[in-house]
């Protein structure tokens, strides 16, 4: 009797993981699709004051991405290139091509709540993590995504809550190692484009810096369309810089 | 034998009559001069001992203030304005907006020696081949000059001036990290103080080395003038640092700033708290110096107590013939009270100028080990000087420590004597 508690147990807890990491491809492809350019305004508003970004970003697959900074003028043509999870940065103003070391992988991203890992490393929900549901209420599923052993990732932990009749995320915990809060990614306004669902508006608040937070606005979002390769390429960075 | 028991009982009487207070000191003062070698010799461990002891805690006390100045001329001030919440969670939110207003009230403010702002900020430091994260500070050289010891840390090239421009002052481990020369450029990306983007190329014009690896490797320094362009933060900085006139002075002087800044968004902090790592540091080292003090005086303790028990021993018969004729163990107790007190206040006498002087002359004149200084840097230490510390009180109560000891000494030796009756003790060999 014992034993067969516990294989049912084993197989629920198997199934509860299969189903997580399910959900978390899901949700991946849906952010991802084959490839997708789109159009983004960033602002960060803090303590009351607000600073608007507009850039341009194209990505294939999980390894590369292409983004480039449209507005402010004064930041015009700062491009950036992400390649098998590492980062190049090019500065019109000082024409250089700079490689953003691994120690600088958690300093915010152009003055905002993201950091450059988050940049290079979103794809690694899927290989660097092993999820486990935690909790459902009614199409919400609640997955916890803790990091593998080998992985080299910077969060403790990360809860997600996805929106299983669509498969986008609601909202994403992130702890540090010691499993404090650290930030949230609020997600809103999920729209379709083609066969793929994504929120157009993400949030992300900071637990230290409550009189701060970034909101993310998706805009002109293209799945699936042909991406000229050359923008995964390190002289694409000053070529596609004017 | 009751005429012979009414005689002893008088003369007893008479006895303790004569052998007031003044007799048993002049007891005291005939026995010291009548053992001459035990006299020389319990003075000579007291003279040395106390002197010994002077001159270590002095230069304990002298290093760990050297130590804490040294710390506090490479880049901490003694105290440090900061806006309220920048030490915690950083970030341009907490940046002091309005240098002008409180460095013109500072400068009212007495016991102030120097002060200056600093802007810091992290970015990226990167050649065409290496790249290293720095805290680039943005410092007002001349200013600086007289806060900090970095422009003493100097070990190639040039400290910044107010023209300095796109200079770069980098610590010796970064440089190493860039692998880059002076005069070579080095491309800096970073966020300005309104969270845009701030770009620019710097050329390495000094190099410094602290001996603080962590600090070598990971700082770097930009004259204000041009930095402020660059950052956009002119009449900002991250902290106002400050040097005092008198270390001692520092919590008087943090609370006059306190009340002249007026400004709950402000917070005025001195080194005890910025330094707290090493303040714990030191409460460690001082501990451990403390037990090897303690040691070093057992074992005086013991000398003197061992040496005056020996003594004492020699002279049980002597005892016994006293206490036959009267004398009573206060008195006994007394007459080595008197003895242990002349010899120890002789030596105490001519030891404490002595000790002084030693005290008060490398005070002024630190041992400097020439040529070393180098060596030095590798351990945090941008000077070579060795200062003792002189404090009367400090030597007052060390006096007092060895006059305690030296008393306590005797306590032994008297209850060895006695556990003589005085017939035993009268034919004691």
């Amino acid at each position: 009797m014992k034993k067969t508690v516990l294989s049912l147990l084993i197989l629920t807890l198997s199934l509860m993981a299969g189903e997580a990491d399910k959900i978390i491809k899901k949700v991946d492809e849906n952010m991802r699709g084959e490839n997708v350019s789109m159009e983004m305004t960033m602002k960060v508003v803090s303590h009351g004051h607000s600073r608007t970004i507009k850039m341009q970003s194209f990505s294939e697959g999980t390894e590369k991405s292409f983004t480039k900074i449209l507005y402010p003028p004064k930041d015009r043509g700062i491009t950036f290139l992400s390649l098998d999870n590492q980062m190049w940065q090019y500065v019109p103003k000082i024409e250089r091509i700079i490689k953003i070391p691994p120690s600088m992988m958690l300093q915010n991203w152009m003055g905002s709540d993201i950091t450059n890992d988050d940049m290079v490393k979103q794809s690694s929900l899927v290989d660097d993590y092993d999820a486990k549901v935690i909790q459902r209420e009614d199409s919400i599923v609640t997955i916890e995504l803790i990091p593998k052993e080998d992985a080299a990732v910077v969060w403790g932990k990360i809860v997600t809550n996805i929106n299983t009749l669509n498969y986008t995320s609601v909202k994403d915990i992130f702890y540090d190692e010691d499993g404090l809060e650290v930030r949230y990614f609020i997600y809103k306004k999920v729209k379709k484009f083609g066969k793929y669902y994504i929120p157009t508006i993400w949030r992300v608040e900071s637990v230290e810096k409550k009189d701060r937070y970034t909101e993310i606005i998706l805009e002109d979002v293209k799945y699936d369309t042909e991406i000229s390769k050359e923008y995964f390429k390190k002289s694409a960075l000053k070529r596609f810089s004017r | 034998m009751t005429l012979r028991f009414q005689k002893s009982t008088s003369k007893k009487v008479l006895l303790k009559d004569f052998l007031g207070k003044s007799q048993m000191f002049s007891l005291a003062l005939k026995n010291i001069l009548f053992y001459k070698g035990r006299s020389v010799t319990t003075f000579f461990l007291t003279f040395v001992s106390t002197l010994l002891f002077i001159v270590y805690v002095s230069m304990t006390d002298g290093s760990h203030k050297s130590m804490l100045e040294n710390a506090l001329k490479i880049y901490t001030g003694a105290i440090e304005i900061y806006k309220k919440g920048y030490r915690d969670i950083g970030g341009n939110e907490y940046l002091i907006d309005d240098i002008a207003t409180i460095t013109k009230k500072l400068s009212k403010v007495e016991g102030i020696e120097s002060f200056s702002s600093r802007y810091e900020t992290y970015g990226l430091l990167s050649t065409d081949e290496y790249s290293s994260a720095s805290m680039v500070a943005g410092i007002e050289p001349f200013k600086e000059k007289k806060i900090s010891s970095i422009s003493k840390a100097l070990i190639e090239g040039k400290f910044l001036n107010e023209n300095s421009q796109n200079c770069l002052y980098a610590g010796e481990g970064l440089v190493k990290r860039l692998k880059i020369k002076l005069n070579n450029e080095v491309a800096f990306i970073g966020g300005a103080s309104d969270d845009s983007f701030a770009a620019d190329i710097f050329r390495l014009c000094g190099i410094f080395k602290t001996g603080s690896f962590e600090f070598d490797s990971t700082v770097s320094f930009v004259a204000r003038s041009y930095f402020d362009e660059l950052m956009l933060s002119h009449n900002k900085a991250s902290y106002i640092t400050i040097k005092v006139d008198n270390l001692e002075n520092v919590d008087n002087i943090n609370r006059q700033i306190t009340k002249m800044l007026n400004d709950d968004t402000l917070e005025s902090l001195t080194w005890k708290t910025l330094m707290k790592t090493m303040v714990e540091a030191m409460e460690v080292d001082s501990i451990f110096g403390y037990i090897s003090l303690a040691l070093f005086l057992v074992v005086i303790f013991f000398v003197i107590m061992i040496y005056g028990f020996v003594n004492i021993s020699s002279r049980i018969k002597e005892f016994g013939v006293l206490e036959s004729i009267g004398l009573s163990n206060t008195n006994i107790m007394k007459l080595l009270f008197y003895e242990i007190f002349i010899l120890t206040t002789l030596a105490i006498l001519l030891v404490t100028p002595i000790a002084s002087y030693i005290c008060y002359y490398y005070s002024v004149n630190p041992i400097i080990i020439e040529g070393i200084s180098d060596m030095y840097k590798d351990y945090g230490i941008v000077s070579d000087e060795i200062p003792f510390d002189f404090t009367p009180f400090t030597i007052f109560w060390n006096v007092i420590l060895i006059y305690v000891l030296n008393i306590l000494s005797v306590v032994y030796p008297y209850f060895y004597i006695r556990s003589f009756t005085p017939i035993e003790a009268t034919r004691h060999v």
